[in-house]
């Protein structure tokens, strides 16, 4: 397949008026290269959260693009971001995933680099080198741009991005305050597996609220997700056997709220009301004073799930869900894990036990999740299936965008609004537009 | 060697014998219902106040070994108490867990079983696994590790009061853990 590469074919990739995607952008490395370059290397990207490194000389390996990153706690406690490669012969200064140091050594020549990334140490410097080498003219390359939003650490590596709390708009900073609000602190560990799928599946399906009644039929027997008896309407579904699946709707897919924000940033799915009304559990910390203050009279009703863009997800679990892009068909999954730092241990032991039991590879509800992606993304390599349109058509061009306190919503039953659009600021990464017009073009109008 | 030639057995290498042989061939049939996907006679083989726990692994130096694995009360791809257990055997069985439907072939191979400790009613037992699994008609997934058992005599025969798994990967290099090690 010839590469995708002029503006015209990446702007026929995404049709927001037909409700139609074009297939090949799951599976094409030329679109993918150019994804790496003109998003991943881009965009605001999150590497942690404050509390994984405490002590000075802490440091957590996060992934950015191709490329991976120290985070590191200073000695001073701020933070910096230096890459894992070293200024001499290119080696990683560090092989580990996380842990604690006094400096970063290259096992290769013995280069040595301080926790703020200056070249402090090389064998042999005055025998060998003598003027041919200037110590400080190789510290390890940081990113561009390093900055924190209520203990989330992010970075970017370009230097013309807009300030972070600008990037991530009402609607991202609303989506963090999610975590944030409920002030969290990390618990070790983050779990990390590799699936053999395209990024944007595991993205789009964050706000797709019509597969679990389907997809996770299965995860209702546990127990350990709450059901509903509401209504049922199979319309036509049945089993390889004939027979009915009995289908049970969620008692909240009639109200739904999908909020659409600047460079992509989304949140969809069921609004506080509705859950409210179905009491899912879980929820009772929006009802803090303080929270409520911080969420805003739109803000507080909003209880689906918020993408930051390109690959954070956070739930209502208190976990965070960071998707790395490998390759076309190769993402790795990392799932971060807090607890609430005023709730009791009981209460925090409970919240843990849902971490494991719902997400990761064990979870009961993502290793169904796993299995439609990977094979959704292979069947988008055949001459044939990649030239099936892929459909996003659940109320697209009869949303009406309600603005208020600085949040553009679209208030329905269950609907796709979310993932196109998502998809439609994707091709304005993809376009390769300069900050202002990107802003511009992903700024929701009246009608979606 | 002639038959007179063989060292005298005491009667305590027969004793470890027979108890290594009880060991060995409740992990065989521990196995053999896994590889049947018969879950619900397997959760049986677990005591009433099991914990199922699977840690992560990290990739740390050698002089930060000690945190390589997560503890109790940290984040875990598995932290099952027995009614977790059967709630999982439920949603096997359920008719929709798309995931294992059609069903992954496993393949469960148990060595290198030594008992550790034995205070007559629990014994500590140190075992390898190798799980090997294929799915639909080209995901291979392969597991190794180890188990860390605590195994009780009860009335209803050795059952597991207790089992740690430690695998030997930090990223988990499979696209889920939908099968028990």
């Amino acid at each position: 397949m010839a590469p995708i590469a002029s503006l015209e074919e990446i702007s026929r990739l995404v049709r927001p008026e037909m409700g139609e995607l074009d297939r090949r952008i799951f599976s094409d490395q030329s679109i993918f290269d150019l994804e790496m370059e003109r998003i991943f290397h881009r965009a605001w990207l999150f590497l942690c959260h404050e509390s994984q490194i405490p002590r000075r000389g802490d440091f957590f390996e996060a992934p950015m693009g191709r490329e991976k990153v120290l985070v590191v706690r200073q000695r001073d406690k701020s933070i910096k971001a230096l890459l894992n490669t070293c200024t001499h012969r290119g080696n990683a200064v560090c092989r580990a995933e996380e842990g604690n140091v006094r400096n970063f050594m290259c096992t290769y020549h013995g280069w040595t680099f301080g926790l703020d990334g200056q070249l402090v140490g090389v064998p042999g410097k005055e025998q060998f080198f003598g003027e041919d080498l200037t110590m400080d003219k190789h510290p390890l390359r940081q990113v561009a741009k390093l900055e924190m939003y209520k203990g989330f650490v992010f970075g970017t590596f370009d230097e013309t991005a807009p300030p972070l709390e600008e990037f991530l708009g009402r609607t991202g900073r609303l989506g963090l305050d999610f975590l944030a609000a409920r002030d969290v602190e990390s618990v070790p560990g983050i779990q990390k597996y590799v699936i053999n799928c395209n990024w944007k599946f595991t993205v789009d399906n964050v706000f797709d609220w019509y597969h679990p009644q389907i997809t996770h039929m299965s995860a209702l027997s546990t127990g350990m997700i709450p059901g509903s008896n509401l209504t049922e309407d199979n319309n036509g579904a049945k089993t390889a056997d004939g027979k009915d699946l009995g289908i049970k709707w969620r008692p909240t897919d009639l109200d739904n709220i999908a909020v659409l924000g600047e460079y992509g940033h989304a949140i969809a799915g069921e609004s506080r009301n509705a859950a409210a009304v179905a009491m899912y559990p879980g929820n009772e910390w929006r009802d803090r004073p303080e929270v409520i203050e911080t969420l805003g009279p739109i803000g507080r009703n909003v209880a689906g799930h918020p993408n930051i863009f390109p690959t954070t997800w956070v739930t209502n679990g208190a976990q965070l869900c960071l998707r790395v892009p490998r390759s076309p068909n190769k993402t790795e999954i990392w799932w971060f894990s807090f607890r609430e730092k005023n709730k009791t241990p009981e209460e925090n032991a409970a919240l843990l036990t849902r971490q494991i039991h719902v997400f990761g590879p064990a979870g009961v509800l993502e290793q169904e999740d796993g299995e439609n992606w990977v094979q959704s993304t292979m069947q988008t390599r055949g001459e044939v299936s990649r030239e099936v349109p892929q459909l996003l058509k659940m109320g697209i061009g009869r949303g009406k965008i309600i603005k208020e306190d600085g949040l553009a919503r679209i208030e329905a039953s269950t609907n796709e609004y979310a993932q196109m659009w998502t998809y439609v600021a994707w091709r304005e990464w993809m376009l390769g537009r300069d900050w202002d017009e990107l802003k511009a073009n992903t700024t929701p109008r009246d009608q979606f | 060697m002639t038959v007179q030639d063989a060292p005298a057995v005491s009667s305590d290498v027969v004793a470890e014998m027979v108890r290594l042989y009880l060991v060995e061939k409740f992990y065989r049939d521990e196995a053999a219902l896994l590889d049947a996907h018969n879950y619900p006679d397997w959760v049986e083989l677990f005591t009433e106040d099991t914990r199922y726990f699977m840690p992560l692994r990290r990739t740390m130096t050698r002089r930060e070994l000690d945190k390589e694995f997560t503890k109790p009360g940290e984040m875990a791809f598995f932290d099952d108490t027995k009614d977790h257990l059967r709630a999982r055997a439920r949603k096997f069985d359920s008719g929709t867990a798309w995931a294992e439907d059609p069903p992954s072939r496993t393949r469960h191979l148990i060595s290198n079983v030594r008992v550790l400790d034995d205070d007559a009613v629990e014994m500590t037992v140190e075992s390898y696994f190798h799980l090997y699994r294929t799915r639909l008609k080209s995901v291979e997934d392969s597991w190794i590790g180890r188990r860390l058992d605590l195994l009780r005599r009860t009335e209803a025969g050795l059952q597991i009061a207790k089992r740690t798994v430690y695998l030997d990967q930090t990223l988990l290099l499979s696209g889920n853990l939908s099968n028990f090690m």
